[in-house]
């Protein structure tokens, strides 16, 4: 197995007034195919190293490969276009563009490469049928549901057949049904596609879908727990963790406060 | 902190936002001020210039009154909708509602109290400058800053009852909203973009029936089918943004072929969204610049007119005097001296017409010198003449072949001379006035032959004198001859009978009135029009604004995705060009279909082209459309990068 992104000793460090370490000396990697939670309790600087593995972030110090590239020797606009063709990103308010509709949400990846229109019709064809949209491909986001909503957003991210999904909180804005039917939706994505996924997450149970769940806390490496034969007991691993991570309660709470 | 430093504070605080609405405000309290400084200057003295200082002002200060509190309430209710978001966590804090009343209210008056002060600091600087070009307008000798308590008083009350009626109509719309639709954020979109189909056929129909009996009025003029043009476009626009455009894009975006394009795609749905929350704004920014369009045309359209006068009335001072006019010596004594008091160089040419009759029409004709008629043409640049014994020119456009006889040849039946008409001599040299009776120019030599009265009269009847005066600084002119021309107009009135032994025409003084009073238009017009369009900008960029924080995510959820900066500039050009310029391109197509209107309709008054005229303004607005455009873009964009 090669691992498809490298983070070697990357620390971020915020200039400002009072400077702030964000990420501190994180090291880890992510094979291929792998489904990865990131887990941590608030102001620990997951949206700070998603934002780095982004690419829309740079790090202070230390390396990091996304497919075998450094995004820093990129310019501007490679990156982008790097991010265009390599990043697919599920988001917790989903990022609709309201002004779309479910199919051309989920073909907008394509049309900004300038893909041939027969292409984006086949592929959102096949997509929108394992994602269970074609009924609602016509639709305005305003018009459906939070769990198709989030349904189209990861048929925006997968499209273009990214080499990574990044999600971020990708249920926190999901009722319970909802958010289990995403959360199989990307298990299945990750076993049948074989697509890697980065998942930011405050919810254990959204994390124990995962093969390994990386906890880091201060913006340090904190633990890391792999997946067992049972969702149940991993599930329970990660509640021990979480509570051995030092925060109350209330942290772990599904529900995020923006 | 005090519940009106509070108030201070949000209006100081936000004055970011409050930008544009202030620089609107501003302004339109400036030329306000600035139109009621003229209205009651004291030292206009002339009656008639008086007349037009005040109705034109008047006019320019009430549209200017009705347009500025459409545009204040306007904004305002967006600025309310914008914070309603704060205004619910106020009351979600507690505040009582006539609080929160007394809030908006402060807010809105500090934001009058500021926009009246420095409205009026600017106003009164900038007056000196308007009256020096209103001084060269009317050419007056002075119009001296004064200071009278009148101007600020008019200003004040009028802008601050402006003011008290939005802020209570800004309490009242807070009014009926609830905590929670307040918190929600009045502004979030769903991104629904419904038309009625029927509709939206409609109004591109009723568009296209304007258009067409405006063609159709090219060929059969008739008054009455304006009225019907006018609704048509009005209604038709007005569909137009809420329903036809819709309906148009909807359509491009059934042709996924052309629609799934890298920013297409994005754009044309983001614009149908901003057409949708903005259509009744669409609306009014195209009727107001159409508006504006046209004033400035028509007014500029006018002053073609007025170069035309003067095409046609080059003498500056032109007397003549009947064989017993007793005043004769008397005037001309007076307008010498009133040129020489006005330190005015002039050519004076002396015309000695004799009568005859043509043996060709039976008709008295006055015969003039060729040599009198060069040295007048001298000074006006005029081609000369020359004729040869026997040959003569008819001055005019006049036929001078008998219907049946068709003789170039007769003679002049008292003197028997006979003459040859060459052809005419078709310059202005006298005023129509002057012409009743057909003016032959004979040779010089032909001239001294005709001794002999007119039949039936005496040597001296038969005779009468034209003086023309060729003053090179003719616009100066204005004040020679005053007592005459009041005679003349007095005698004579719209009559065509001049009950005096002599007349007297100065097209100076005319000229000079005419001019004064389309410059003074065309000025009120501009500056009407300068303040509508800069508010109608400022509409556009105070939404822009207000959706800022709608835009700032949909572009950073589109830099995620890989969207590069050149990209994205694109992106925001394709939104932002229909927004400046749908709007101003059908107030293009209204007013150049409205120009083909008034050019049919002004055929029938005067034979003037006004083309020239209307194509200047069109471009002069494009230029300043084009230049708002680049402003507000480079601040979006700046606004956009930021996040």
């Amino acid at each position: 197995m090669m691992s498809i992104l490298i983070l070697d000793e990357v620390s971020k460090v915020y200039e400002g007034k009072v400077a702030h370490l964000a990420v501190n000396q994180l090291s880890f990697e992510v094979e291929k195919g792998e489904f990865l939670a990131i887990m941590g309790p608030s102001g620990s600087g997951k949206t700070t190293l998603l934002n780095m593995i982004s690419t829309i972030d740079t790090p202070t110090s230390g390396e990091l490969f996304i497919d075998g590239t450094n995004p820093i020797n990129l310019t501007k606009n490679d990156l982008a276009l790097f991010r265009r063709r390599h990043l697919g990103f599920v988001f917790q308010d989903f990022n609709l563009l309201p002004a779309l509709t479910v199919e051309e949400n989920m073909i907008l990846p394509l049309t900004l490469d300038g893909q041939p229109v027969e292409t984006m019709k086949r592929k959102v064809a096949i997509l929108a049928e394992q994602l269970d949209l074609t009924p609602i491909l016509d639709k305005r986001p305003a018009e459906i549901s939070g769990g198709q909503a989030q349904r189209t957003a990861i048929g925006r991210a997968l499209i273009h057949e990214p080499s990574i999904i990044l999600a971020d909180e990708p249920t926190g804005n999901l009722d319970s049904k909802a958010a289990r039917d995403v959360l199989e939706l990307l298990t299945e994505v990750n076993k049948r596609r074989q697509t890697t996924i980065i998942m930011v997450t405050h919810d254990a149970i959204a994390a124990s879908y995962c093969d390994r769940v990386l906890f880091i806390k201060d913006g340090q490496y904190f633990n890391e727990i792999y997946k067992d034969d049972r969702r149940q007991t991993f599930f329970q691993r990660i509640l021990n963790l979480l509570s051995l991570l030092g925060g109350n309660v209330n942290d772990l709470s599904t529900i995020r406060l923006s | 902190m005090t519940f009106r430093q509070f108030a201070y504070h949000n209006v100081i605080r936000n004055s970011r936002v409050y930008a544009a609405f202030f620089m609107a405000s501003i302004f339109s309290v400036v030329v306000f001020f600035i139109y009621s400084m003229l209205m009651f200057h004291p030292n206009i003295e002339d009656q008639f210039l008086r007349n037009i200082a005040f109705s034109g002002m008047l006019i320019a200060e009430i549209i200017l009154i009705i347009f500025t509190l459409f545009f204040l309430f306007y904004s305002m209710s967006a600025f309310l909708q914008a914070r309603s978001k704060e205004f619910g966590i106020l009351l979600n804090l507690g505040m009582e509602k006539y609080q929160l009343n007394r809030l908006v209210f402060l807010e809105t008056m500090i934001l009058g109290f500021i926009s009246i002060t420095v409205g009026i600091f600017f106003g009164f600087s900038f007056s000196k400058y308007f009256f020096m070009i209103i001084q060269e307008l009317f050419l007056l000798d002075s119009l001296p800053l004064y200071l009278s308590w009148k101007p600020f008083a008019l200003t004040i009350f009028v802008f601050l009852s402006l003011f008290i009626t939005i802020s209570i109509s800004g309490v009242v719309f807070i009014r009926k909203k609830e905590i929670t639709q307040l918190l929600k954020g009045y502004w979030k979109s769903d991104g629904d973009v419904g038309y009625k189909r029927w509709k939206a056929i409609m109004g591109l129909a009723m568009l296209f029936m304007a258009y067409s009996l405006v063609i159709f009025s090219v060929f059969h003029m008739q008054i009455w089918v304006a009225v019907i043009i006018i609704l048509l476009a009005l209604v038709g626009t007005y569909l137009f943004f809420t329903d036809s455009i819709l309906y148009i894009l909807q359509q491009i975006r059934k042709r996924k072929q052309f629609y799934w394009h890298p920013f297409r795609l994005v754009a044309f749905a983001e614009a149908s969204i901003k057409i949708r929350e903005n259509s009744r704004m669409f609306f009014v920014v195209t009727i107001v610049s159409t508006i504006a369009f046209l004033s400035v045309g028509v007014v500029t359209s006018f002053s073609t007119f007025t170069a035309q006068y003067r095409a046609t009335h080059p003498v500056s001072l032109f007397y003549s005097s009947d064989w017993d006019n007793p005043f004769e010596e008397n005037h001309l004594m007076q307008l010498t001296n009133q040129l020489q008091q006005e330190n005015l160089s002039y050519d004076l040419v002396r015309f000695r017409l004799k009568k005859q009759t043509s043996s060709n029409t039976r008709e008295v004709v006055n015969i003039i010198r060729e040599s009198d008629v060069n040295s007048l043409a001298i000074s006006l640049k005029y081609p000369i003449i020359t004729l040869n014994e026997g040959e003569a020119f008819i001055l005019g456009s006049a036929q001078y072949k008998d219907e049946n006889q068709s003789k170039e040849q007769f003679v002049l039946e008292e003197s028997s001379v006979p003459i040859y008409i060459k052809g005419n001599y078709n310059y202005p040299i006298f005023p129509a006035f002057a012409m009743d009776t057909p003016i032959i120019i004979l040779n010089d030599l032909d001239y001294l032959l005709v001794t002999e009265p007119l039949a039936g009269f005496g040597i001296e009847e038969s005779n009468a004198t034209f003086y023309t005066f060729h003053v090179s600084e003719w616009l100066r002119t204005k004040d020679i001859g005053a007592e005459l021309d009041n005679i003349i107009v007095h005698s004579v009135g719209t009559s065509n009978v001049n009950p005096n032994p002599f007349y007297f025409e100065n097209p100076g003084l005319n000229y000079s009135i005419i001019r004064a009073t389309f410059s003074l238009l065309l000025f009120t017009g501009l500056l009407v029009a300068a303040v509508l369009l800069l508010a109608a900008g400022s509409f556009v960029y105070f939404k822009l604004y207000t959706d800022l924080e709608k835009d700032k995510k949909l572009y950073d959820v589109l830099r995620r995705m890989g969207v590069t900066e050149p990209e994205l500039v694109k992106l925001v050009n394709r939104q932002l060009i229909p927004q400046f310029f749908l709007p101003w391109g059908l107030a293009m197509v209204h007013s150049t279909f409205s120009f083909f209107f008034l050019q049919a309709f002004w055929v029938d008054l005067a034979a003037i082209s006004i083309a020239m005229e209307m194509l200047l303004v069109l471009i002069a607005f494009t230029i300043i459309q084009v230049s708002y455009f680049y402003l507000i873009r480079w601040r979006y964009i700046a606004h956009i990068r930021a996040s």
